[in-house]
């Protein structure tokens, strides 16, 4: 112990007397742990963030999508990584038959929602208009999302058959044009067509991808097709699961109604794909650990140039320091005294580097949280393995230094000049 | 005549160095005796062997051949960790250029050997810091680095450095070789007190003057000590330095004598 407490003074002598060298040499570790943790930690941070938005989407919904669309909508980039997933799918449409087919046949879903998202819609109001994204669907869509009325009611059945021009508007869209004016019951008009407004939605908060719900405006998906936009497709369906540790087996149902709906022969490739926010989940944490990782590894090979610029440094003071080493020498240091001495130096130097290093960290993190939307988790698990890491590297760089320094013979080393 | 209790007792050593394929006799069988409290000078030319002779003795090294025995242990086959310890209790090394760590303080100059002592120290280590710095003159420059010193203070920490551990020998290489007359004949009045009190001293030097502190000068020649003079009356340097005049003494003797001429 006693021992050990010398080597620390003796090691921050010699470093406080060198600051400016201790430092440069500190540098190489301090960017190398610095850009590790964060790097892991804004993973964890954007990890975090898709995790939150998508439970909000809800876990127990799932997304059947025509094939090989361009991706649109909530449903986009889901899609696009379930195809690469799992199978090869034709291209496709799907129709508001589908969706009637699905609530009517499927046991394992609740409600089943037909969605058609706006293309380029303008609203206005008296004087006021801009651009909103309209959606069509059904009665169902509240439910299957878990939305929430504030003023008056979402679309209903007979709006949906009657092809109403009703319309239902989000939180942001009636504080733009309506202020503090209770929107139920006034009339917009939605390219050109005039629609009445039968209520009002709670705010949702953004789901992350796609359109924003509070920024759109809900109508009957027939009106939609008919007399807004000239389809008789939808781009997709949504549904909801009655049982949501039911997942594969729901999504092998949907599956087998919709080829017999579509008509598509054994061996035949399916025309639509079906999706869930959950496989979506495990397939984005992947990809952000593979590239975490990737990342953070290319990060560590900076802080084994920091080790390696330790031990350069180290071979210098040992050069430097020969005489230093004969004097020790001649007054009863062993070659272990010696090893340890150059070995608590690089050490120190290291360690030193890594708590700077989470430092570092530390303000990027804050440097991404003020400028963006991720908020980086610095856990401990990073900081615990860049601090082993580094103290490591001191001990594996500093050992070859320290150990020409514990061989000099005493003679040679006082003879030094 | 008495037993006297032998310090160092050298039996027929020789060493050899192989450089490349040559070998090299440095010493060629030496037959040396020190008794304790006794202070001997080295004397020879350079490449004699002097400085083989002397880390051989200081526990730097080791005979190729022969016994070195030192306060009764044989140091001849010991490996280097027991060597260490040997020196770090038995030895106390003064060299020509003081060889002090120019970062640290005479206090933690003098307080080395004592980090790499094992086991219990006598007293506290601040004390005994003190006594030996207060043994050399040193007081109330302690806290100086060598760079704030002058050379005769600078071999004062030396000196303290090599008494902290109450070796069994002082083994001195020419420490006065890199000062002035005065400031020599000061670090001679200290080796001089300390053989009174006891110490057993080895100085190696090439000055006569020097060499004739001591009680015994030994002359070696081509690895073998060719000679050997007792000194019935060794020089004072206590008494030496009451006839030298210091600098000021001189500055203004010669001040005196330009004010003379002036008058005349």
């Amino acid at each position: 112990m006693k021992r050990i407490f010398e080597n620390l003074k003796v090691a921050f002598k010699s470093l406080n007397s060198n600051k400016l060298r201790a430092f440069l040499t500190m540098l190489g570790i301090i960017i190398g742990v610095g850009s590790v943790v964060a790097v892991i930690s804004i993973g964890a941070g954007a990890e975090a963030l898709i995790t939150q938005n998508l439970q909000s989407m809800g876990t127990n919904v799932i997304t059947i999508s025509p094939g090989r669309a361009e991706p649109r909508g909530e449903g986009g980039p889901m899609r696009h990584l379930e195809d690469a997933n799992t199978e090869t799918i034709d291209e496709g449409e799907l129709h508001l038959e589908d969706a009637i087919a699905l609530q009517a046949k499927a046991t394992l879903l609740n409600e089943v929602a037909p969605v058609l998202y706006g293309r380029n819609s303008t609203i206005s109001y008296m004087s006021w208009s801009g651009q909103v994204s309209v959606t069509g669907t059904t009665q169902d869509f509240l439910t299957v999302q878990g939305y929430k009325m504030a003023e008056g009611n979402f679309i209903n059945e007979s709006d949906v058959s009657n092809l109403s021009n009703v319309a239902v508007i989000g939180n942001t869209v009636a504080e733009d044009y309506f202020g503090k004016i209770n929107p139920v019951g006034e009339i917009i008009k939605i390219n050109g067509k005039n629609f009445v407004i039968s209520g009002l939605l709670q705010t949702v908060g953004t789901a992350g991808f796609g359109s924003n719900p509070d920024n759109s405006i809900y109508i009957p998906i027939t009106t939609a097709q008919n007399k807004l936009y000239g389809t008789d497709t939808v781009d997709s369906i949504i549904a909801k699961l009655k049982n949501e540790n039911q997942l594969d087996e729901s999504t092998a149902e949907v599956k087998s109604i919709l080829r017999i709906q579509h008509r598509i022969m054994p061996g035949e490739n399916n025309d639509f794909s079906v999706s869930s926010p959950t496989q979506f989940l495990e397939t984005a944490s992947s990809v952000l650990q593979i590239l975490s990782i990737t990342l953070g590894g290319i990060a560590a090979i900076s802080l084994l140039v920091g080790g390696i610029g330790i031990m350069n440094i180290m071979f210098v003071s040992v050069t430097e320091r020969t005489r230093e080493i004969g004097i020790r020498k001649s007054l009863g240091a062993k070659n272990r005294d010696i090893l340890m001495q150059f070995l608590t130096e690089s050490i120190i130097l290291s360690l030193l580097g890594g708590l700077l290093g989470i430092g570092f960290a530390y303000l990027i993190s804050w440097l991404v949280k003020t400028f963006s939307s991720l908020s980086p988790l610095i856990t401990a698990t990073p900081i615990i393995l860049a601090l082993s890491f580094s103290t490591a590297i001191g001990l594996i760089f500093g050992i070859f230094p320290a150990m020409r320094a514990a061989r000099l013979s005493p003679i040679d080393s006082l003879r030094y000049e | 005549m008495k037993m006297e209790e032998k310090v160092i007792e050298i039996k027929n050593i020789s060493k050899v160095y192989k450089i490349e394929n040559f070998k090299v006799n440095a010493l060629n069988g030496i037959n040396l005796n020190v008794t304790k409290g006794e202070y001997v000078a080295i004397m020879g030319p350079s490449g004699s062997g002097k400085s083989t002779l002397m880390n051989i003795i200081g526990c730097l090294d080791t005979p190729t051949k022969g016994a070195y025995t030192l306060d009764s242990q044989d140091i001849s086959k010991l490996n280097d960790n027991r060597l260490a310890e040997i020196r770090n209790k038995k030895v106390g090394f003064v060299f020509q250029t003081f060889n002090l760590l120019s970062r640290y303080s005479a206090i933690d100059n003098i307080e080395l050997p004592l980090i790499y002592s094992k086991g219990r120290l006598p007293k506290p280590r601040r004390e005994m810091i003190m006594d030996v710095i207060i043994s050399v003159g040193l007081k109330g420059r302690e806290k100086h680095r060598p760079s704030q010193m002058s050379g005769g203070e600078r071999q004062r920490v030396a000196i303290a450095r090599a008494l902290i551990n109450s070796p069994s020998i002082i083994l001195a290489d020419e420490p006065t070789g890199n000062l002035d007359s005065r400031t020599g004949e000061e670090i001679m009045a200290i080796f001089e007190d300390l053989n009174l009190r006891g110490s057993t001293i080895l100085l190696v030097t090439h000055e006569l003057d020097i060499a004739r502190h001591t009680d015994r000068i030994l002359y070696l020649s081509d690895g073998i000590i060719t000679g050997e003079e007792k000194i019935k009356e060794p020089i004072s340097a206590k008494d030496t330095l009451k006839n030298m005049p210091t600098l000021e003494d001189r500055i203004s003797k010669l001040e005196e004598n330009k004010n003379y001429e002036k008058d005349i």
